[in-house]
């Protein structure tokens, strides 16, 4: 009976054997491409790609994270079918001493923007290990705070996408000598640097708002660092366009005490959340996260509250039923990786991890995918320098 | 029984005649669903030849869409006990029914078995995989197989 199997190969014709591969989550697809040359040829081609990022129904997410004390990246992998587990991620980083101010910035279609040192900046695809390394030394010897690198305060950053252009986007706003505020978008298409300073808002200081950008619907979120006052608050820099503008945050924060609020991703709409402090009685208090979902992105009255009993709560993603998947950090009394339904009733708390989270530390999720950058697309059986990358860049 | 039970014909590569409920297929199956729908098959004489699905395939497709017709309020765990008893057929019978289960476009049927070459695949080392699906010639020169044994060791 043995030898009368046939070959898949033989067998199935190959857009079947590429229905098969859409519906097969990317982190197996990877070891796929090793089983045969035709396999590694359907896979690796940018357009299955593309589709399996689009419209696979077995998308698979991260959350990446640092932990300081350990000089590591981390990454917790979400998937419905398995339980979630915490691994150690190796970046592309030559020399792994030189690497002494670990902060993840971003992501963007399966890559994650990570901060090298002092002066570049890496984006990187975990999955595929796909990287480009990017030198800001032009912002750095201007900069009114020099020594300071990019993640902390005085500036602005976000990472994204233009569909429009098929071009990765990271963008920096950043204050010079002169208390003048600059505005940098780099384009890893044409591998270089364009100023935008004319889009930014006139009157704006751009201190009053939080660094970290978040990525929806082809535009970077910046949410102020106070949200008493709701009214324009979100600032929205839209990367087709080039163009700020401003949403305004839902009413109620303004009227209670909240701290460390912060933006996220949430099935697909933008999600506002921070530290809820309620009081039982005149002496007693009590902490809880209070997440804010726009339900219908820019329509001020969809936005939608939830209320999760547990005081630091950093939402990730939805799962498949739409429960809230999160972390506690250690600053908080539960500790962990915790799924809520949307009525605030805990169905699962994972305790035994390798590492705690670090107390909203810059860390993002992203979705896995196989999505080369588009200077890896005409070169990627000769894995050119980067230096060679530059000069090819100019046949797009 | 009250009124007859409407059947319609199946035709095998082998030219072997299948004779079903119209509702079991109409249910199941996108394409013979439009051609009842609009006109084309006749209940006198037509016989849907189905040149690509075997006699055998052709049975086992019938039964899936027969179980699945009037089992459907079954609970939840018996179906799937029946689905994984259904589909404990060797890898060409597999393919032979993902063939067929594309052509008429059965589309829980397609996700079933989707979902089984999924769980053959998962968590597998890649000699694993060519030995399941029968790869013997992976089409690689013997440098880029070494080079991949190299780079990844941890597939193999």
């Amino acid at each position: 009976m043995e030898k009368k199997q046939k070959s898949i190969h033989d067998i199935l014709p190959h857009d079947l054997i590429h229905t098969i591969f859409l519906r097969v989550p990317a982190k197996h697809l990877v070891r796929l491409k090793c089983v045969s040359k035709l396999w590694y040829s359907l896979i690796s081609d940018p357009h299955f790609a593309e589709l399996h990022f689009q419209y696979s129904p077995a998308a698979t997410k991260a959350f990446i994270f640092t932990i300081n004390y350990t000089q590591a990246y981390w990454a917790l992998f979400i998937d419905d079918n398995d339980a979630s587990r915490i691994k150690k991620v190796y970046p592309p980083f030559k020399n792994k001493n030189l690497v002494c101010d670990f902060k993840v910035l971003g992501s963007c279609r399966g890559y994650v923007l990570l901060h090298g040192n002092l002066n570049f900046l890496v984006v990187w695809n975990p999955l595929t290990g796909s990287n480009k390394r990017l030198s800001y030394s032009h912002i750095g010897s201007r900069r009114k705070h020099k020594g300071v690198s990019l993640p902390k305060k005085f500036h602005l950053y976000g990472f994204g996408y233009d569909v429009s252009r098929d071009d990765y986007l990271v963008v920096i706003a950043w204050q010079d000598k002169d208390d003048h505020y600059h505005f940098d978008c780099f384009s890893l298409r044409t591998n270089s640097w364009i100023n935008l300073d004319a889009a930014l808002p006139k009157s704006s200081g751009l201190m009053e708002w939080q660094p970290h950008g978040l990525l929806l619907n082809g535009a970077i979120h910046w949410l102020p660092s106070s949200l008493k006052s709701y009214r324009d608050a979100i600032l929205i820099f839209d990367l087709k366009e080039r163009t700020f503008s401003m949403i305004s945050a839902p009413e109620q924060p303004a009227m209670s005490e909240c701290y460390y609020s912060s933006l996220a991703l949430l099935g697909g709409c933008l999600a506002l959340y921070y530290l809820n402090k309620y009081y039982l009685n005149n002496d007693s208090y009590c902490y809880n996260t209070h997440i804010w979902v726009m339900k219908e992105y820019k329509v001020h009255s969809s936005w939608t509250l939830y209320q999760i009993p547990c005081g630091n709560f950093q939402p990730l993603c939805l799962s498949s039923n739409g429960d809230i998947i999160g972390t506690a950090s250690i600053f908080s009394r539960k500790v962990g990786c915790f799924i809520y339904n949307v009525r605030g009733d805990l169905l699962e708390h994972i305790k035994k991890l390798p590492c705690q989270f670090p107390f909203r530390e810059t860390s993002t999720v992203y979705t896995e995918s196989l999505l080369p950058l588009p200077t890896d697309i005409k070169d990627k059986d000769n894995r050119p320098s980067d230096s060679e990358r530059c000069q090819t860049r100019k046949e797009n | 029984m009250g009124s007859p039970v409407k059947k319609i014909m199946l035709c095998s590569s082998e030219k072997e005649i299948f004779s079903v409920e119209e509702q079991v297929m109409v249910q199941h199956s996108v394409i013979i669903n439009n051609m009842i729908e609009d006109g084309s098959y006749n209940h006198e004489e037509s016989k849907i030849p189905l040149d690509c699905v075997d006699s055998k395939t052709l049975k086992k497709v019938i039964d899936y869409c027969t179980h699945h017709t009037h089992h459907h309020n079954d609970n939840q765990e018996d179906l799937e006990a029946w689905d994984a008893q259904f589909l404990n057929v060797d890898s060409n019978g597999l393919y032979d029914l993902l063939m067929a289960a594309n052509y008429l476009e059965i589309r829980n049927l397609l996700d079933l078995i989707y979902g089984t070459i999924k769980n053959m695949i998962k968590g597998k080392k890649i000699d694993e995989i060519r030995r399941i699906f029968n790869i013997k010639d992976h089409g690689f020169t013997p440098e880029e197989e070494e080079q991949n044994r190299k780079e990844y060791p941890h597939f193999y």
